[in-house]
Protein backbone atom coordinates (compact mmCIF):
# COMPACT_ATOMS: atom_id res chain seq x y z
CA UNK A 1 0.00 0.00 0.00
CA UNK A 2 1.53 3.57 -1.01
CA UNK A 3 0.81 6.12 0.81
CA UNK A 4 0.85 10.14 -0.24
CA UNK A 5 1.40 13.68 1.88
CA UNK A 6 -2.92 14.20 2.29
CA UNK A 7 -3.70 11.06 3.90
CA UNK A 8 -0.55 11.04 6.02
CA UNK A 9 -1.25 14.21 7.02
CA UNK A 10 -4.70 13.60 7.78
CA UNK A 11 -3.37 10.24 9.59
CA UNK A 12 -1.21 12.19 11.90
CA UNK A 13 -3.79 14.53 12.97
CA UNK A 14 -6.37 12.07 14.01
CA UNK A 15 -3.72 10.07 15.64
CA UNK A 16 -2.25 12.81 17.40
CA UNK A 17 -5.99 14.75 18.21
CA UNK A 18 -7.58 11.64 18.33
CA UNK A 19 -5.18 10.00 21.04
CA UNK A 20 -5.30 13.06 23.19
CA UNK A 21 -9.50 13.17 22.92
CA UNK A 22 -9.30 9.59 24.20
CA UNK A 23 -7.28 10.02 27.05
CA UNK A 24 -9.08 13.09 28.07
CA UNK A 25 -12.35 10.90 27.84
CA UNK A 26 -10.47 8.22 30.07
CA UNK A 27 -8.99 10.78 32.56
CA UNK A 28 -5.98 9.81 31.50
CA UNK A 29 -4.68 13.37 29.67
CA UNK A 30 -3.38 15.51 32.78
CA UNK A 31 -1.64 18.51 31.85
CA UNK A 32 -1.18 19.53 35.77
CA UNK A 33 -0.31 17.57 39.24
CA UNK A 34 -3.47 16.51 41.31
CA UNK A 35 -1.89 17.47 44.06
CA UNK A 36 -2.17 14.65 45.36
CA UNK A 37 0.98 13.34 47.14
CA UNK A 38 2.32 9.98 46.01
CA UNK A 39 2.58 7.52 48.92
CA UNK A 40 5.29 5.69 50.25
CA UNK A 41 5.64 2.57 48.91
CA UNK A 42 7.59 0.37 51.48
CA UNK A 43 8.68 0.15 55.20
CA UNK A 44 6.93 1.75 58.39
CA UNK A 45 5.14 4.54 56.80
CA UNK A 46 3.79 2.70 53.70
CA UNK A 47 0.31 4.43 52.69
CA UNK A 48 1.28 7.49 54.34
CA UNK A 49 1.51 10.57 51.72
CA UNK A 50 5.04 10.98 51.04
CA UNK A 51 6.46 14.65 51.56
CA UNK A 52 9.54 14.09 48.86
CA UNK A 53 6.71 14.46 46.33
CA UNK A 54 5.35 17.82 47.21
CA UNK A 55 5.89 19.88 43.97
CA UNK A 56 6.77 23.82 43.15
CA UNK A 57 2.54 24.29 41.86
CA UNK A 58 1.25 22.78 45.58
CA UNK A 59 -0.04 25.60 47.70
CA UNK A 60 0.33 25.64 51.29
CA UNK A 61 -3.56 24.42 51.26
CA UNK A 62 -2.96 21.66 49.10
CA UNK A 63 0.45 20.93 51.40
CA UNK A 64 -2.28 21.35 54.24
CA UNK A 65 -4.58 18.86 52.77
CA UNK A 66 -2.01 16.26 51.51
CA UNK A 67 -0.61 16.35 55.37
CA UNK A 68 -2.42 17.84 57.96
CA UNK A 69 0.09 20.79 58.93
CA UNK A 70 -2.31 24.02 58.23
CA UNK A 71 -1.37 26.44 55.91
CA UNK A 72 -1.38 29.08 58.75
CA UNK A 73 1.51 27.32 60.25
CA UNK A 74 3.21 27.20 56.79
CA UNK A 75 3.07 30.64 56.59
CA UNK A 76 4.41 31.62 59.67
CA UNK A 77 7.52 28.64 59.46
CA UNK A 78 8.54 30.54 56.08
CA UNK A 79 7.47 34.31 56.54
CA UNK A 80 4.74 34.44 54.29
CA UNK A 81 3.04 37.79 55.15
CA UNK A 82 -0.80 37.00 53.42
CA UNK A 83 -4.33 37.15 54.44
CA UNK A 84 -5.06 33.59 52.45
CA UNK A 85 -2.02 31.31 53.17
CA UNK A 86 -3.53 28.60 51.49
CA UNK A 87 -2.96 29.96 48.19
CA UNK A 88 0.50 30.46 48.23
CA UNK A 89 2.40 28.50 46.01
CA UNK A 90 5.58 26.89 47.35
CA UNK A 91 7.72 27.69 44.18
CA UNK A 92 7.02 31.23 45.23
CA UNK A 93 9.07 30.43 47.91
CA UNK A 94 12.24 31.37 45.86
CA UNK A 95 11.38 34.64 44.78
CA UNK A 96 10.84 35.76 48.10
CA UNK A 97 14.33 34.55 49.26
CA UNK A 98 16.07 35.20 46.36
CA UNK A 99 18.93 37.69 48.57
CA UNK A 100 18.96 34.44 50.60
CA UNK A 101 22.58 32.67 50.59
CA UNK A 102 21.05 29.50 50.28
CA UNK A 103 18.18 28.42 48.45
CA UNK A 104 14.83 28.29 50.35
CA UNK A 105 11.99 26.60 47.80
CA UNK A 106 10.24 23.71 47.29
CA UNK A 107 12.90 21.57 48.56
CA UNK A 108 12.45 23.26 52.13
CA UNK A 109 8.74 22.99 52.30
CA UNK A 110 9.47 19.23 51.56
CA UNK A 111 11.81 19.13 54.83
CA UNK A 112 9.93 21.16 56.69
CA UNK A 113 6.68 18.81 56.94
CA UNK A 114 8.86 16.05 56.87
CA UNK A 115 10.13 17.47 60.00
CA UNK A 116 6.89 18.40 61.10
CA UNK A 117 4.97 15.16 60.70
CA UNK A 118 8.45 12.93 61.57
CA UNK A 119 8.49 11.81 58.57
CA UNK A 120 11.54 9.89 56.70
CA UNK A 121 13.17 12.06 54.12
CA UNK A 122 16.27 12.00 52.42
CA UNK A 123 19.00 14.58 53.86
CA UNK A 124 21.96 13.64 52.19
CA UNK A 125 21.30 17.03 49.83
CA UNK A 126 21.09 20.60 51.15
CA UNK A 127 17.84 22.08 51.80
CA UNK A 128 17.74 24.99 54.04
CA UNK A 129 14.91 26.49 56.25
CA UNK A 130 14.34 29.97 57.56
CA UNK A 131 14.55 30.72 61.73
CA UNK A 132 10.98 30.73 62.15
CA UNK A 133 11.27 27.35 60.57
CA UNK A 134 13.36 25.62 62.44
CA UNK A 135 11.81 27.87 65.50
CA UNK A 136 8.63 25.70 64.92
CA UNK A 137 10.50 22.67 64.98
CA UNK A 138 12.60 22.51 67.87
CA UNK A 139 8.76 21.88 69.32
CA UNK A 140 8.80 18.50 67.22
CA UNK A 141 10.21 15.63 68.25
CA UNK A 142 12.93 15.49 65.91
CA UNK A 143 15.82 12.55 66.18
CA UNK A 144 19.29 13.94 66.82
CA UNK A 145 20.70 13.70 63.06
CA UNK A 146 17.99 15.78 62.16
CA UNK A 147 18.34 18.45 65.07
CA UNK A 148 22.01 18.61 64.15
CA UNK A 149 21.08 19.17 60.25
CA UNK A 150 18.81 21.95 61.05
CA UNK A 151 21.36 23.41 63.05
CA UNK A 152 23.50 24.10 59.92
CA UNK A 153 20.99 24.43 57.44
CA UNK A 154 19.02 27.50 58.99
CA UNK A 155 19.15 30.46 57.25
CA UNK A 156 18.09 34.01 58.60
CA UNK A 157 14.68 35.12 58.16
CA UNK A 158 14.24 37.50 54.78
CA UNK A 159 14.63 41.16 56.00
CA UNK A 160 11.09 42.34 54.70
CA UNK A 161 9.74 39.79 56.79
CA UNK A 162 11.29 40.89 60.17
CA UNK A 163 8.03 42.97 61.72
CA UNK A 164 5.85 39.62 60.37
CA UNK A 165 2.73 40.27 62.08
CA UNK A 166 1.86 36.06 61.68
CA UNK A 167 4.80 35.64 64.55
CA UNK A 168 3.66 36.55 67.74
CA UNK A 169 5.70 39.94 69.17
CA UNK A 170 5.91 39.17 72.53
CA UNK A 171 7.84 36.19 71.77
CA UNK A 172 10.05 37.56 69.08
CA UNK A 173 11.22 40.30 72.01
CA UNK A 174 11.80 38.12 74.45
CA UNK A 175 14.01 35.69 72.04
CA UNK A 176 14.92 38.37 70.02
CA UNK A 177 18.44 38.56 71.54
CA UNK A 178 18.52 34.80 71.53
CA UNK A 179 17.81 34.67 68.25
CA UNK A 180 20.13 36.90 66.93
CA UNK A 181 23.09 35.04 68.30
CA UNK A 182 21.79 32.04 67.14
CA UNK A 183 21.55 32.99 63.92
CA UNK A 184 24.84 34.63 64.16
CA UNK A 185 26.48 31.61 65.05
CA UNK A 186 24.93 29.70 61.81
CA UNK A 187 26.29 32.73 59.57
CA UNK A 188 29.71 31.72 61.21
CA UNK A 189 29.53 28.36 61.11
CA UNK A 190 28.16 28.28 57.67
CA UNK A 191 31.59 30.44 56.80
CA UNK A 192 33.91 28.47 58.82
CA UNK A 193 32.63 24.93 58.27
CA UNK A 194 35.00 22.61 55.66
CA UNK A 195 31.44 21.01 54.59
CA UNK A 196 31.41 19.98 50.24
CA UNK A 197 27.55 21.08 49.73
CA UNK A 198 25.67 21.79 46.91
CA UNK A 199 26.64 25.52 46.81
CA UNK A 200 30.60 24.40 47.39
CA UNK A 201 33.00 25.54 44.32
CA UNK A 202 36.10 24.24 43.38
CA UNK A 203 38.26 27.25 44.42
CA UNK A 204 36.66 26.93 48.33
CA UNK A 205 38.39 22.98 48.30
CA UNK A 206 41.66 24.59 46.97
CA UNK A 207 41.74 26.88 49.65
CA UNK A 208 40.78 23.78 52.10
CA UNK A 209 43.80 22.41 50.92
CA UNK A 210 42.92 20.23 48.32
CA UNK A 211 45.47 20.08 45.57
CA UNK A 212 43.96 20.32 42.41
CA UNK A 213 46.04 16.95 41.36
CA UNK A 214 44.05 15.17 44.16
CA UNK A 215 40.39 16.88 42.53
CA UNK A 216 41.21 15.61 39.14
CA UNK A 217 42.25 12.37 40.18
CA UNK A 218 38.39 11.88 42.45
CA UNK A 219 36.43 13.93 39.61
CA UNK A 220 38.59 11.50 36.93
CA UNK A 221 38.93 14.66 34.45
CA UNK A 222 40.30 17.66 34.67
CA UNK A 223 39.38 20.47 37.09
CA UNK A 224 37.52 23.33 35.64
CA UNK A 225 37.33 26.93 36.25
CA UNK A 226 38.11 27.30 39.94
CA UNK A 227 34.86 29.17 40.52
CA UNK A 228 32.35 26.39 39.07
CA UNK A 229 30.15 24.83 41.83
CA UNK A 230 31.26 21.09 42.15
CA UNK A 231 27.41 20.31 41.83
CA UNK A 232 26.25 21.68 38.69
CA UNK A 233 29.95 20.43 37.02
CA UNK A 234 28.69 17.03 38.62
CA UNK A 235 25.56 17.47 36.81
CA UNK A 236 26.92 18.68 33.66
CA UNK A 237 29.64 16.03 33.44
CA UNK A 238 26.83 13.31 34.53
CA UNK A 239 28.99 12.49 37.70
CA UNK A 240 27.08 11.55 40.96
CA UNK A 241 27.44 14.07 43.14
CA UNK A 242 26.71 12.30 46.19
CA UNK A 243 30.11 9.93 45.32
CA UNK A 244 32.08 13.34 44.24
CA UNK A 245 31.32 14.36 47.43
CA UNK A 246 32.08 12.08 50.30
CA UNK A 247 35.23 11.59 48.66
CA UNK A 248 36.03 15.76 48.18
CA UNK A 249 35.23 15.77 52.14
CA UNK A 250 37.34 13.16 52.80
CA UNK A 251 39.88 14.68 51.40
CA UNK A 252 39.66 18.18 53.24
CA UNK A 253 38.81 16.19 56.55
CA UNK A 254 42.45 14.90 55.59
CA UNK A 255 43.76 18.75 54.32
CA UNK A 256 42.44 19.66 57.95
CA UNK A 257 43.90 18.17 60.15
CA UNK B 1 -2.09 19.59 -11.17
CA UNK B 2 -3.34 17.74 -13.83
CA UNK B 3 -5.11 18.12 -16.97
CA UNK B 4 -7.16 15.74 -19.70
CA UNK B 5 -4.77 13.19 -17.36
CA UNK B 6 -2.03 14.76 -17.86
CA UNK B 7 0.67 16.45 -15.26
CA UNK B 8 1.16 20.35 -15.85
CA UNK B 9 2.43 21.10 -13.12
CA UNK B 10 4.61 18.56 -10.25
CA UNK B 11 5.16 20.17 -7.30
CA UNK B 12 8.71 20.83 -5.73
CA UNK B 13 7.58 20.04 -1.87
CA UNK B 14 5.00 18.73 0.49
CA UNK B 15 2.81 21.79 1.00
CA UNK B 16 0.23 20.03 3.43
CA UNK B 17 3.35 18.94 5.53
CA UNK B 18 4.20 22.98 5.77
CA UNK B 19 0.35 23.42 6.70
CA UNK B 20 0.68 20.72 9.84
CA UNK B 21 3.95 22.21 10.61
CA UNK B 22 2.62 26.30 10.89
CA UNK B 23 -0.30 24.75 12.80
CA UNK B 24 1.25 22.82 15.13
CA UNK B 25 3.90 25.26 15.14
CA UNK B 26 1.06 27.79 16.20
CA UNK B 27 -0.78 25.37 18.62
CA UNK B 28 2.35 25.38 21.28
CA UNK B 29 3.31 29.42 20.73
CA UNK B 30 -0.23 29.63 21.76
CA UNK B 31 -0.54 27.39 24.51
CA UNK B 32 3.25 28.46 25.87
CA UNK B 33 1.68 32.47 25.63
CA UNK B 34 -1.94 31.55 27.65
CA UNK B 35 0.07 29.49 29.93
CA UNK B 36 2.22 32.48 31.68
CA UNK B 37 -1.69 35.20 30.81
CA UNK B 38 -2.74 32.21 33.48
CA UNK B 39 -0.16 32.21 35.72
CA UNK B 40 -0.27 36.43 35.64
CA UNK B 41 -4.26 36.41 36.14
CA UNK B 42 -5.19 36.61 32.70
CA UNK B 43 -5.72 33.94 29.71
CA UNK B 44 -7.33 33.08 26.82
CA UNK B 45 -10.95 31.46 26.72
CA UNK B 46 -11.11 27.84 25.51
CA UNK B 47 -7.40 27.16 25.05
CA UNK B 48 -5.30 24.41 27.35
CA UNK B 49 -2.76 26.33 29.88
CA UNK B 50 -0.55 23.71 30.18
CA UNK B 51 3.40 24.18 30.45
CA UNK B 52 5.13 23.09 27.56
CA UNK B 53 6.76 20.38 29.68
CA UNK B 54 3.35 18.66 30.44
CA UNK B 55 3.00 18.61 26.25
CA UNK B 56 6.81 17.95 25.19
CA UNK B 57 6.51 13.86 24.50
CA UNK B 58 10.10 13.17 25.43
CA UNK B 59 9.02 14.24 28.71
CA UNK B 60 7.32 10.74 29.34
CA UNK B 61 10.91 9.13 27.61
CA UNK B 62 12.89 10.45 30.52
CA UNK B 63 10.39 9.81 33.19
CA UNK B 64 10.04 6.19 32.30
CA UNK B 65 12.68 5.32 34.77
CA UNK B 66 11.22 7.25 37.62
CA UNK B 67 7.99 5.87 37.19
CA UNK B 68 8.75 2.20 36.90
CA UNK B 69 11.37 2.48 39.91
CA UNK B 70 9.24 4.46 42.02
CA UNK B 71 5.55 5.09 40.77
CA UNK B 72 5.72 9.08 40.30
CA UNK B 73 6.94 11.32 37.65
CA UNK B 74 9.92 13.30 37.37
CA UNK B 75 9.06 16.60 38.41
CA UNK B 76 6.88 19.36 35.93
CA UNK B 77 6.39 16.12 34.29
CA UNK B 78 2.80 15.06 33.96
CA UNK B 79 0.08 12.24 32.55
CA UNK B 80 0.23 13.90 29.17
CA UNK B 81 3.45 13.51 28.59
CA UNK B 82 3.39 10.25 29.28
CA UNK B 83 0.18 9.65 26.77
CA UNK B 84 1.65 12.28 23.92
CA UNK B 85 4.91 9.26 24.01
CA UNK B 86 2.85 6.33 23.36
CA UNK B 87 1.25 8.64 20.61
CA UNK B 88 4.87 9.65 19.52
CA UNK B 89 5.82 5.96 19.20
CA UNK B 90 2.56 4.75 17.62
CA UNK B 91 3.31 7.17 15.06
CA UNK B 92 6.63 6.28 14.64
CA UNK B 93 6.05 2.21 14.16
CA UNK B 94 3.65 2.94 11.69
CA UNK B 95 5.37 5.77 9.85
CA UNK B 96 8.93 6.90 11.64
CA UNK B 97 9.82 9.67 13.05
CA UNK B 98 6.81 12.17 11.43
CA UNK B 99 6.85 13.32 14.71
CA UNK B 100 10.39 15.01 13.94
CA UNK B 101 9.39 15.97 10.12
CA UNK B 102 5.59 17.40 10.68
CA UNK B 103 4.89 17.84 14.20
CA UNK B 104 8.18 19.30 16.42
CA UNK B 105 8.20 22.99 16.10
CA UNK B 106 11.62 23.52 16.73
CA UNK B 107 12.61 21.51 13.41
CA UNK B 108 9.90 23.83 11.52
CA UNK B 109 11.62 26.89 13.39
CA UNK B 110 15.14 25.49 11.61
CA UNK B 111 13.34 24.64 8.36
CA UNK B 112 12.51 28.85 8.60
CA UNK B 113 16.32 29.55 8.85
CA UNK B 114 16.96 27.24 6.55
CA UNK B 115 15.34 29.12 3.48
CA UNK B 116 17.99 31.56 4.14
CA UNK B 117 20.48 29.48 4.37
CA UNK B 118 19.42 28.03 0.91
CA UNK B 119 19.51 31.79 -0.54
CA UNK B 120 22.57 33.08 0.67
CA UNK B 121 24.87 29.34 -0.18
CA UNK B 122 22.72 27.95 -3.16
CA UNK B 123 24.11 24.06 -3.52
CA UNK B 124 26.70 24.39 -1.00
CA UNK B 125 23.77 25.03 1.82
CA UNK B 126 23.96 21.57 3.81
CA UNK B 127 27.44 20.64 2.73
CA UNK B 128 29.75 22.31 4.50
CA UNK B 129 30.72 19.48 7.35
CA UNK B 130 32.89 17.26 5.72
CA UNK B 131 31.30 14.13 5.00
CA UNK B 132 33.30 11.41 7.30
CA UNK B 133 32.86 13.74 10.19
CA UNK B 134 29.36 14.15 9.41
CA UNK B 135 28.44 10.50 9.36
CA UNK B 136 30.17 10.54 13.19
CA UNK B 137 28.46 13.35 14.20
CA UNK B 138 25.36 12.20 13.94
CA UNK B 139 25.62 9.55 16.15
CA UNK B 140 26.40 12.27 19.37
CA UNK B 141 22.24 12.50 19.56
CA UNK B 142 22.50 9.20 21.13
CA UNK B 143 25.10 10.04 23.84
CA UNK B 144 22.74 13.26 24.47
CA UNK B 145 20.55 10.73 24.80
CA UNK B 146 21.81 8.43 26.95
CA UNK B 147 23.11 11.64 29.29
CA UNK B 148 19.73 13.10 29.73
CA UNK B 149 17.86 9.93 30.63
CA UNK B 150 21.18 8.83 33.00
CA UNK B 151 20.99 12.30 35.22
CA UNK B 152 17.46 12.47 34.89
CA UNK B 153 16.81 8.99 37.04
CA UNK B 154 19.78 9.74 39.23
CA UNK B 155 18.44 13.09 40.17
CA UNK B 156 14.68 12.84 39.89
CA UNK B 157 14.63 16.47 38.25
CA UNK B 158 14.70 17.57 34.62
CA UNK B 159 17.77 18.69 34.28
CA UNK B 160 17.63 18.34 30.51
CA UNK B 161 15.26 21.49 30.72
CA UNK B 162 18.31 24.11 31.66
CA UNK B 163 19.42 22.97 27.90
CA UNK B 164 16.39 22.59 26.21
CA UNK B 165 16.09 24.86 22.99
CA UNK B 166 12.56 23.75 22.42
CA UNK B 167 11.51 24.77 26.32
CA UNK B 168 13.83 27.73 25.42
CA UNK B 169 11.84 28.99 22.33
CA UNK B 170 8.49 29.16 23.54
CA UNK B 171 9.86 30.68 27.03
CA UNK B 172 12.10 32.86 26.21
CA UNK B 173 9.91 35.92 27.92
CA UNK B 174 9.82 33.78 31.10
CA UNK B 175 11.59 33.54 33.88
CA UNK B 176 11.44 29.85 33.94
CA UNK B 177 13.95 29.93 31.08
CA UNK B 178 17.35 28.89 31.33
CA UNK B 179 20.69 30.86 29.99
CA UNK B 180 21.83 27.38 28.53
CA UNK B 181 18.84 27.00 26.80
CA UNK B 182 18.68 30.45 25.14
CA UNK B 183 22.58 29.59 23.96
CA UNK B 184 21.59 26.69 22.62
CA UNK B 185 18.80 27.82 20.68
CA UNK B 186 20.65 30.96 19.62
CA UNK B 187 23.59 28.60 17.93
CA UNK B 188 21.14 26.33 17.37
CA UNK B 189 19.58 29.13 15.07
CA UNK B 190 22.79 30.22 13.68
CA UNK B 191 24.06 26.96 12.66
CA UNK B 192 20.37 26.24 10.63
CA UNK B 193 21.92 29.37 8.35
CA UNK B 194 24.87 26.40 7.25
CA UNK B 195 23.16 23.25 7.91
CA UNK B 196 19.72 21.93 7.97
CA UNK B 197 18.28 20.79 10.88
CA UNK B 198 21.55 20.76 12.99
CA UNK B 199 19.49 20.18 16.62
CA UNK B 200 18.48 17.16 15.15
CA UNK B 201 21.39 15.65 12.98
CA UNK B 202 23.27 16.12 16.05
CA UNK B 203 22.01 16.61 19.30
CA UNK B 204 18.39 15.84 19.50
CA UNK B 205 17.52 12.92 22.13
CA UNK B 206 14.23 12.74 21.04
CA UNK B 207 14.94 12.69 17.32
CA UNK B 208 17.68 9.69 18.58
CA UNK B 209 15.03 7.70 19.93
CA UNK B 210 12.49 7.92 17.50
CA UNK B 211 14.63 7.46 14.48
CA UNK B 212 15.47 4.02 15.69
CA UNK B 213 12.16 3.03 14.53
CA UNK B 214 13.77 3.68 10.91
CA UNK B 215 14.93 0.08 10.83
CA UNK B 216 11.64 -1.64 11.54
CA UNK B 217 8.57 0.74 10.80
CA UNK B 218 5.82 -0.46 8.96
CA UNK B 219 5.56 2.64 5.85
CA UNK B 220 9.07 2.71 4.45
CA UNK B 221 10.35 5.09 1.86
CA UNK B 222 11.63 2.83 -1.25
CA UNK B 223 13.18 3.48 -4.44
CA UNK B 224 12.32 1.36 -7.76
CA UNK B 225 15.48 0.54 -8.96
CA UNK B 226 13.39 -0.15 -12.34
CA UNK B 227 12.18 3.83 -13.12
CA UNK B 228 15.19 5.31 -11.52
CA UNK B 229 17.10 7.79 -13.87
CA UNK B 230 19.52 8.30 -10.87
CA UNK B 231 19.41 12.17 -11.08
CA UNK B 232 20.22 12.44 -7.69
CA UNK B 233 17.67 14.60 -7.03
CA UNK B 234 16.24 12.82 -4.02
CA UNK B 235 19.32 12.80 -2.03
CA UNK B 236 19.67 16.70 -2.95
CA UNK B 237 16.69 17.63 -1.70
CA UNK B 238 16.66 15.69 1.65
CA UNK B 239 17.05 17.94 4.40
CA UNK B 240 19.31 15.12 6.27
CA UNK B 241 21.78 14.31 3.82
CA UNK B 242 20.27 10.94 3.64
CA UNK B 243 21.79 9.58 -0.30
CA UNK B 244 18.32 7.99 -0.94
CA UNK B 245 19.64 7.23 -4.55
CA UNK B 246 21.98 4.68 -3.28
CA UNK B 247 19.41 2.76 -1.71
CA UNK B 248 16.72 0.58 -2.16
CA UNK B 249 15.08 1.28 1.04
CA UNK B 250 15.61 4.11 3.37
CA UNK B 251 16.69 2.55 6.62
CA UNK B 252 18.77 5.75 7.67
CA UNK B 253 17.82 6.65 11.77
CA UNK B 254 18.29 10.39 10.72
CA UNK B 255 15.40 10.05 8.06
CA UNK B 256 12.51 12.10 9.41
CA UNK B 257 9.98 10.92 6.99
CA UNK B 258 9.29 14.03 5.37
CA UNK B 259 8.27 12.43 1.82
CA UNK B 260 10.32 15.78 0.28
CA UNK B 261 12.34 12.73 -2.05
CA UNK B 262 9.61 11.42 -3.34
CA UNK B 263 7.86 11.18 -6.77
CA UNK B 264 4.85 13.09 -4.92
CA UNK B 265 8.17 15.75 -4.73
CA UNK B 266 11.38 16.43 -6.04
CA UNK B 267 12.02 12.75 -8.18
CA UNK B 268 10.74 13.31 -11.38
CA UNK B 269 9.93 9.72 -12.02
CA UNK B 270 5.97 8.83 -10.88
CA UNK B 271 6.19 5.73 -8.73
CA UNK B 272 9.67 5.60 -8.48
CA UNK B 273 10.57 7.02 -4.60
CA UNK B 274 7.58 5.95 -3.26
CA UNK B 275 6.27 5.75 0.89
CA UNK B 276 4.79 2.30 0.81
CA UNK B 277 4.21 -0.96 3.19
CA UNK B 278 5.02 -3.24 -0.21
CA UNK B 279 7.72 -4.01 -2.41
CA UNK B 280 9.32 -2.13 -5.42
CA UNK B 281 11.00 -3.17 -8.78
Amino acid sequence: MNLTSKPLAAIILIILLGGISLSTAMGWWQTESTKVAATYTEGEFAGQANPADIRGSYTFGDVEKNFGIPAVVLAQAFNIQTENPATFAAKELETIYAESEFEVGTASVRLFVAFYNGLPIDISTDMYLPQNAADLLKNRNLTAEQSAYLESHTVPNPAAASDSPEVDPAQTAESAPEAEATQSAVTTEASTERLVKGKTSFQEILDWGVSQEVIEQIMGMPMPNPLTKVKDYCAEKGLDFETIKAALQIEVDKAGQ
Amino acid sequence: MKLFGKRLFRPRSIWIRKIVQWFFFLLIALISVNHTLVENGGGIPFLSTASLHALCPFGGVVTIYQYATVGTFVQKIHESAFVLMIIGFVLAFLFGPVFCGWVCPLGTVQEWVAKLGHKFFKRKYNHFIPAKLDSVLRYARYIVLAWVVYVTATSGTLIFAEYDPYFALFNFWSTEVAIGGLIILGATLVLSLFIERPWCKYACPYGAVLGITNLFRVFQIKRAESTCKADGACSIMCPMNIAVDTVKTVRDHQCISCLECTSEAICPVAKTVVFTTGAVK
